[in-house]
């Protein structure tokens, strides 16, 4: 999404969902995308698909541990995680997230762990916004139909390779889904109707 | 502001007039006089609680009762799922779609890009109407007849079989993200359209587009946070019945 990042919370306590909200509210380019408590059954399934940048999560509402359900989501997504911990809770709680909210932190605190940890002071300009010339080759072939392992062995890339620059693409253009990518491929004139034939 | 029984329906709708769509789900519409919201429930037959908790859930993305709402009946949610879609399916995208029309006869630059959106948009529809589709005919007659079976106690091989072929973890697992163009489409619009020389009407689809969005953001979010669990826990109940 350009330069904004999307978040989610996971706090089954909704004055400290309430309250975080507001905190981050006062911070550039923050966006909440989704409110949970933890206890939703199909939460990884959720998470997954909204693929968000910085996620909130409070260890003690989730029914296993965080380290068990971080797992889940490894390889599929890979958002900033925020640990929400209670300063009382025992180190086990603690240990699985290398950014830490505390109950007792003060708003200033809060803000700038968080500034410091999502650059959030960076100035947006100085990231290029247009893709590089890799970047709409890579976008032509997708548009094109064709995977990322077809792509990878077109170009002599790895397939991670590939799926790095996708992501870098998406984020650029603000836009997710093949379709969307063939709208703008389409309007640019990188690729032409004869060549996507029946796709678009 | 918790929306309670005791207001004014037209106080309600004055404070967030984006409600009147969800209110309309119910059979209830503007022109609505003096009445309080537990009147009008018995005016139309409705559930009070829930149609209030619905009210509530839309009104404020914070409120949001699981344990309450997965209280209700499966079939209050089903009901108000399928009026949801013929709303999306017969005013709201065919509104965007026709705006989209008339703003394209109506610009004087770039008509073969616009096209270009016009043609994205009616992908789009037809997705969408797809995924309505397999929830209209397979997941709600599915969770109709598993709450019905449960209700009445009578476990009938047919509900056995639905259980065995299309268990509700098959449907969240295909349950596409429909937002997801409609993010898209924003972005097109906001950041890569060419310059239009009718701003007016690219606002007008732009605000149909965020009313749209919100709208499906709220229902996608009773389908996998409301109705999967609760067909789960029903499902649960059921495998007890079935080993005995
Ligand atoms: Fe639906
Ligand atoms: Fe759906």
């Amino acid at each position: 999404m350009g330069d904004l990042r999307t978040v989610v919370i996971i706090e089954k306590n909704l004055l400290i969902q309430a309250g975080l909200e507001s905190i981050l509210s006062e911070l550039p380019r923050l966006v909440i995308i989704g409110f949970y408590t933890g206890d939703e059954p199909n939460l990884n399934v959720l998470l997954t698909k909204q693929d968000p940048d910085i996620m909130f999560l409070n260890p003690q509402c989730l029914d296993v541990p965080a380290a068990n359900f971080l797992n889940q989501l490894k390889g599929k997504i890979n958002p900033l995680i925020f640990g929400l911990l209670d300063d009382n809770a025992p180190e086990s709680l603690k240990s699985p997230f290398a950014d830490r909210l505390m109950f007792s932190d003060n708003k200033q605190q809060i803000q700038n762990k968080i500034q410091e940890r999502c650059n959030l002071n960076n100035d947006p300009h100085d990231k290029a916004q247009v893709l590089s010339s890799r970047e709409i080759t890579i976008l032509k072939h997708v548009v094109l139909g064709l995977t990322n392992q077809e792509i990878a062995d077109k170009l002599f890339l790895s397939v991670h390779t590939v799926m790095t620059h996708r992501k870098n693409i998406n984020k650029k253009l603000g836009i997710k889904t093949v379709s969307g990518l063939m709208v703008y491929a389409l309007m640019n004139q990188l690729v032409s109707m004869e060549d996507l034939g029946d796709k678009i | 502001m918790l929306i309670d029984q005791n207001m004014k329906m037209a106080d309600v709708v004055l404070h967030d007039p984006t409600l009147v769509p969800i209110i309309n789900r119910f059979g209830v519409h503007l022109g609505m006089g003096d009445l309080n919201i537990s009147e009008i429930c018995k005016k139309h037959n409705l559930h009070l609680q829930f149609f209030t908790t619905i009210l509530n859930a839309f009104h404020d993305k914070l409120y949001f009762p699981k344990e309450q709402l997965q209280s209700f009946p499966a079939r209050l949610f089903v009901d108000y799922l399928q009026k949801a879609h013929r709303y999306f399916l017969e005013e709201k995208i065919p509104e965007i779609a026709g705006l989209i029309k008339e703003t394209i006869q109506e610009s004087s630059v770039n008509q073969k890009s616009y096209a270009i959106i016009e043609r994205f948009f009616v992908h789009y529809r037809d997705e969408f109407r797809t995924h309505i589709q397999r929830e209209e005919v397979k997941v709600f007659p599915y969770v109709l007849k598993l709450e019905k079976a449960l209700e009445e106690d009578k476990i009938t091989p047919e509900i056995e079989q639905l259980f065995h072929e299309y268990p509700i973890t098959e449907y969240q697992a295909e349950h596409e993200n429909v937002e997801e163009k409609i993010f898209d489409l924003k972005n097109i619009i906001v950041r890569h359209l060419p310059t239009p020389n009718n701003d007016r009407l690219w606002y007008q689809i732009l605000r149909e587009i965020f009313t749209l969005e919100k709208e499906l953001n709220e229902h996608s979010r009773i389908e996998d946070l409301i109705l999967i669990p609760k067909v789960k826990a029903m499902e649960n109940e059921l495998k007890l019945k079935m080993a005995k």
